[in-house]
C-alpha cells in the first residue's frame, strides 16, 4: 500500500514536471505558400518549447471557430490565430477574454477597436503600406529616378509607364492598400502612369497566369511593367509571358515586381524574370510571434524582444527589398 | 452485550437470494454499460448532426454575404475608376441597370462625405436630410476598410419601395473632375433573399436562426411564430459568445450553435431542436426498465419453483424425522423428486428398519438377561442344596462327628459368602475355585466319600476375574451323573492360552452318548428340554456376558469319562 502511494505520488510529480504549456496555431489555409513558410518558421522557432498544435481552417471561418472551441476545451495556454475573416476576431476576442486565454493574431489584422477589447489580444504583422512604398522604390530603381526622363524600360519612350496591376483578393485589406499605395507613391514621386488594366487574381498563381494570358493577347508588347500584389501572381504572370514569347529578345524583358519574397522567387530573381520583390519577412514575423508568446507566458521580458512591442499590442515587422 | 440473532435462511430463500442477486448485478451492469455507450453515442450524434446542419446554414449565409460583397466590389471597380464629371450618364446607367437586373439589389447610391447624393436613383425625401446621422453612413466613414451591414429595416431610401431592406455601406474612392475623392457607396439589399435562405433550412419544431450584431442586439430572427423560444436562445447566445451548447428550453432539448458571420462583426445563431433524439434516449431507459422488471419477475418465479422442487421432499423427510423423534418408529417415507433426496429417504428408511431391529433385539436380550440373573440368584441360594446340607449336618451331629460338622458348617458359610459376594457379578478365579472347593467339601461329606476330586489351577489365572458361579452347576452335574458303584473321580482344571481362559471339569462314569451330546447342545441353544437346566443357565449367561466366542464343549467316552470345557475369551473379559 505504501509502495503504491509512493508510486502514485512519483507519477504525479513526474507528470507535473513534464507538462509543457500548450500553444495552438490556427492558420487560415495551408494552400497558401506564404502561410506555410511562416508555419514552418514558427515551428522551428518554438523548438519544442511548448506543446504546439497546428490546425488548418481550410479557408472556412466556421471551421476555425470550431477549432477555437476545441482548443478552449483543451485549456490551451495561448492561441495563435491567422484569421480567415478578420472581422470574426471581434467575437473570438470576446470569447477568449471570457476564458482568459491570450491570443496572438497574425497576417490578417483585426480592427483596432476589436483588439482593444482585451489587453491579452495581440497582433503580429507588417506595416501594410510599407510594402507598397518599397515596391515604388523598386520601380524607381528599374525606370530610373528621373520621372521625366525614363530609361530604356520605357520602350515607347513616352516617359509614361504603361503598367498592369495584378491585384489580390478584391476588398482584401492588403490588396487594396498595396494597390492604391504603390500608385499613390509613384504619382507623388512624379511618375506618369498609364494603368492598362487592374486584374484581380485572388493571390493565385494559376488565376494570374490565366488572366495574364488574356491581357497579353490584348496589349501585346505595350506592357512595360507588371506590379503584382504578391509573388505567386507575379510568378503566374512570368509563366504566361514566357508562353507568349517574352524574355527572348532584349526588348521583351518586361519587369515584373511582387511582394512576399517566397523562397522560390529567389531563382526567378537570379534568372532575371522577376525584377524584384518586397520581402514580407515571414521568418522575422515568426520570430516575433514566438518571442511575444514567450513574453505572454512569462518566459521573456519586454527588454529581450527583438522587435518592438508597440502600444502593448502590436509588433510590426519591416518589409525589405530583394532585387 | 447485544444479542445478535443469527438468521439461518432456508434453502429456498438461499436459492432466491443467490439467483436474484446474480441477475440484478448482471442486469444492472449490462444496462449501465449499454446506457453509457448509447448515451455517449446519441450525445455525439446530436452534436455532430446539429453542427453539420449549422455549418450548412452558416455557409449559406456566408455565400449570400459573399455574393453581396461581390456585387459591391463589382460596382465599385467597374464604375468608380471613371471620372464622374465626364461619364455621369454612363455611371448612372450602370447603377440603375445593376439594381434592376440583380434580384436582391433594390437600389444603389453613391454619396460624398457630406451626405450629398452623387449617383443613383431619386431619393425618398423623408430620409434625405438625416443621412449624415445615419448609422450606416457614420460607420462606413469611421471604419474605411470594411463593408458595413445594417440590420434589416423598412426605411428604404428608394422613392417607391416599401420592402424590408439591408444596407451595405463602405467608403470608396471616386474621381470627379480628375480629382480623387472619398465617398460612401450604399447598396440596398432585399431582405427577402435572407428570408428565403432561412425557409430552406429545417431546424425542427421551434428551431430558428438568430443574428446578433456587434452590440448584442437581435437584428434578425428567422421565425417569429409563437412556439419559437427566441428570447431564451438569445440570452444563451449572448452569454456564450461563441461555440456549440446544449440547452433545455421549456423542457425541449435544443442544440445551439453560435458562429461568426463572415465580413461582419455579427454572430449567427442556429437553434436546432434535438428533442427527438433525446426522446429516443428516454424511450430506451423505459425499455430497459421493462426488460429489467420482466427478467427479475421471471427469475423470481423460476427460482421459487426450483426451490420448491428441492425443498418439498426435504420438508417431507423433515416431517418424518419429527415423527420419529416423537417415537413413531412405524414411519415410512415415500419421497419423489431429485435423486439425492430419494436416496436420502431410502437411507432414512433402512436406518429406521435397522433401529427397529436393534431395539427389538435389545428388548429381547434385556428380558433374557433378567431371567438369567433371576436364575443365577436362584442358584445362589439353592434351597434343596441348603436343606440337603443341613440334613447332612444334622446327621453328622447325631453321629457325633463334630469335626465334620465344623468343616461342613465352615464350608457352607464360605460357600454362601462367595455365592452372594456382596452382589458383584465377577470374582477372581481364586474365589470361584474356593467356592467350588467349599461345595465339594460339603458334597463329599454328604455323599460319604463316594468321589474324589483334584483341582489343578494354573498360577497365571488366579487373579483373572470371571463371571461368578459358572463352575458350580457343572460340578453339580458331574457329581450326580458320575456317582455310581465305583469311586468317582472329578478333575477340575483352569488354565489359559493367548486368547481364552479354560475351565475343564472331568468326571469318570458312564459317559454320554453322542446322540445325547447333540441333544444337550440343542438344549443349550434353546430347545425346550427339562434336563441340565444348570448347564444351560451357565451357557446362556456366558454367551450373554462374553459374547459369541464364549462356549461350552462336551466330550465323552462311554463307560469312561465325561469332560465339560468352559471357554471364556480373554479379550472381552479384560475389557469388562
Amino acid at each position: 500500500m505504501r509502495l503504491f502511494i509512493a508510486t502514485l505520488l512519483l507519477t504525479i510529480l513526474m507528470g507535473c514536471s513534464q507538462q509543457k504549456k500548450t500553444v495552438s496555431l490556427l492558420i487560415y489555409n495551408n494552400q497558401d505558400t506564404f502561410i506555410n513558410e511562416m508555419t514552418e518558421y514558427i515551428k522551428k522557432e518554438f523548438n519544442n518549447e511548448y506543446e504546439l498544435k497546428i490546425m488548418d481552417s481550410q479557408n472556412f471561418q466556421i471551421t476555425q471557430n470550431e477549432f477555437i472551441e476545441s482548443r478552449i476545451k483543451a485549456k490551451d495556454d495561448l492561441i495563435i490565430i491567422n484569421p480567415v475573416d478578420r472581422l470574426g476576431a471581434y467575437s473570438i476576442i470576446k470569447k477568449l477574454k471570457e476564458k482568459n486565454i491570450p491570443v496572438v493574431f497574425f497576417n490578417r489584422e483585426p480592427l483596432a477597436k476589436d483588439l482593444n477589447l482585451w489587453d491579452k489580444a495581440f497582433y503580429v504583422g507588417t506595416k501594410g503600406e510599407q510594402s507598397a512604398t518599397l515596391q515604388a522604390d523598386l520601380v524607381e530603381n528599374i525606370f530610373g529616378s528621373d520621372p521625366l526622363h525614363l530609361n530604356n524600360y520605357d520602350r515607347n519612350r513616352d516617359n509614361i509607364i504603361d503598367l498592369v496591376i495584378l491585384k489580390g483578393e478584391q476588398g482584401h485589406q492588403d490588396a487594396e492598400i498595396r494597390t492604391s499605395e504603390v500608385i499613390n507613391s509613384l504619382k507623388k514621386r512624379g511618375y506618369n502612369l498609364n494603368i492598362l488594366v487592374t486584374e484581380v487574381a485572388n493571390w493565385s498563381r494559376t488565376e494570374a497566369m490565366e488572366k495574364m494570358d488574356t491581357i497579353v493577347e490584348e496589349f501585346q508588347d505595350s506592357i512595360e511593367l507588371i506590379i503584382s500584389n504578391n509573388d505567386s501572381m507575379a510568378i503566374g504572370a512570368i509563366i504566361s509571358l514566357r508562353k507568349a514569347g517574352f524574355f527572348k529578345e532584349d526588348k521583351l524583358w518586361v519587369p515584373i515586381i511582387g511582394i512576399d519574397g517566397l523562397k522560390e522567387t529567389y531563382s526567378y530573381i537570379e534568372s532575371g524574370y522577376l525584377a524584384g520583390t518586397v520581402l514580407n519577412d515571414s521568418q522575422a514575423q515568426a520570430k516575433a510571434i514566438v518571442e511575444l508568446t514567450e513574453l505572454i507566458l512569462g518566459k521573456r521580458t519586454q527588454d529581450n524582444l527583438t522587435y518592438k512591442l508597440e502600444n502593448d499590442k502590436y509588433i510590426l515587422v519591416d518589409y525589405k527589398i530583394i532585387q | 452485550m447485544k444479542n445478535r440473532i443469527k438468521y439461518n435462511p432456508t434453502i429456498g430463500q438461499n436459492i432466491l437470494i443467490a439467483t436474484l442477486s446474480i441477475v440484478i448485478i448482471v442486469l444492472l451492469f449490462t444496462s449501465a454499460l449499454y446506457y453509457a455507450v448509447f448515451s455517449n453515442r446519441t450525445e455525439s450524434l446530436i452534436e455532430s448532426q446539429s453542427r453539420e446542419i449549422n455549418k450548412q446554414i452558416v455557409l449559406n449565409y456566408e455565400n449570400y454575404i459573399n455574393s453581396v460583397i461581390e456585387t459591391a466590389n463589382f460596382i465599385q471597380f467597374s464604375s468608380l475608376g471613371m471620372d464622374i464629371a465626364t461619364n455621369y450618364n454612363k455611371l448612372q446607367d450602370i447603377f440603375t441597370f445593376n439594381s434592376s437586373i440583380k434580384k436582391d439589389v433594390v437600389s444603389i447610391y453613391l454619396f460624398d462625405f457630406y451626405g450629398n447624393k452623387i449617383l443613383g436613383d431619386n431619393l425618398n425625401n423623408t430620409y434625405y436630410k438625416t443621412i449624415l446621422e445615419e448609422e450606416w453612413f457614420i460607420e462606413a466613414k469611421n471604419e474605411m476598410n470594411i463593408s458595413h451591414f445594417s440590420a434589416p429595416h423598412s426605411n428604404s431610401l428608394a422613392l417607391q419601395s416599401n420592402e424590408n431592406v439591408i444596407f451595405l455601406s463602405r467608403t470608396v474612392d471616386y474621381i470627379d473632375r480628375s480629382r480623387k475623392r472619398r465617398g460612401i457607396l450604399l447598396i440596398e439589399l432585399n431582405f427577402k433573399a435572407l428570408k428565403d435562405l432561412a425557409d430552406k433550412t429545417n431546424l425542427g419544431e421551434g428551431g430558428h436562426i438568430l443574428i446578433l450584431n456587434d452590440k448584442d442586439q437581435l437584428i434578425y430572427l428567422s421565425n417569429n411564430s409563437e412556439n419559437v423560444p427566441f428570447s431564451k436562445s438569445f440570452e444563451i447566445a449572448v452569454k456564450n459568445l461563441l461555440g456549440g451548447v446544449k440547452a433545455n428550453i421549456d423542457s425541449i432539448q435544443y442544440f445551439i450553435n453560435i458562429n461568426t458571420l463572415i465580413h461582419t462583426r455579427w454572430r449567427i445563431v442556429t437553434v436546432n431542436n434535438v428533442n427527438d433524439i433525446s426522446l429516443a434516449r428516454k424511450e430506451m431507459i423505459l425499455m430497459m426498465f421493462v426488460i429489467f422488471v420482466g427478467s427479475l419477475t421471471l427469475t423470481t418465479v423460476i427460482s421459487v419453483y426450483i426451490a420448491k422442487r428441492i425443498t418439498s421432499p426435504l420438508n417431507k423427510l423433515k416431517d418424518s424425522m419429527f415423527r420419529l423423534e416423537s417415537g413413531d418408529f412405524n414411519t415410512k417415507v415415500e419421497v419423489k423428486g431429485q435423486k439425492e433426496v430419494v436416496r436420502l429417504s431410502k437411507s432414512f428408511n433402512s436406518m429406521i428398519d435397522e433401529i427397529r431391529t436393534l431395539m427389538d433385539r435389545v428388548v429381547e436380550e434385556q428380558r433374557e438377561k433378567r431371567s438369567n440373573e433371576l436364575r443365577a440368584l436362584q442358584n445362589q441360594i439353592n434351597p434343596h442344596f441348603l436343606y440337603n446340607t443341613l440334613d447332612s449336618i444334622v446327621w453328622l451331629a447325631e453321629n457325633h462327628r463334630s469335626q465334620d460338622v465344623i468343616t461342613t458348617v465352615i464350608a457352607l458359610a464360605r460357600f454362601f459368602r462367595i455365592s452372594i459376594s456382596s452382589g458383584a457379578t465377577t470374582i477372581p478365579v481364586r474365589d470361584e475355585i474356593s467356592h467350588i472347593e467349599n461345595y465339594l467339601t460339603i458334597q463329599k461329606i454328604r455323599y460319604v466319600d463316594k468321589f474324589k476330586y483334584t483341582i489343578d489351577i494354573a498360577r497365571d489365572v488366579y487373579d483373572i476375574k470371571v463371571m461368578k458361579l459358572i463352575l458350580q452347576p457343572i460340578v453339580e452335574n458331574a457329581i450326580y451323573h458320575g456317582i455310581g458303584d465305583d469311586m468317582e473321580l472329578i478333575d477340575i482344571k483352569a488354565y489359559k492360552d493367548d486368547n481364552f481362559l479354560y475351565f475343564e471339569i472331568e468326571n469318570t462314569g458312564y459317559g454320554i452318548t453322542p446322540e445325547r451330546i447333540e441333544e444337550i447342545y440343542k438344549m443349550l441353544n434353546g430347545a425346550q428340554i427339562k434336563q441340565s437346566v444348570g448347564m444351560r443357565n451357565v451357557y446362556q449367561r456366558i454367551k450373554l456376558y462374553y459374547g459369541e466366542k464364549a462356549d461350552i464343549k462336551i466330550q465323552s467316552e462311554l463307560d469312561e469319562k465325561t469332560q465339560i470345557k468352559i471357554i471364556i475369551p480373554l479379550d472381552i473379559m479384560e475389557k469388562k
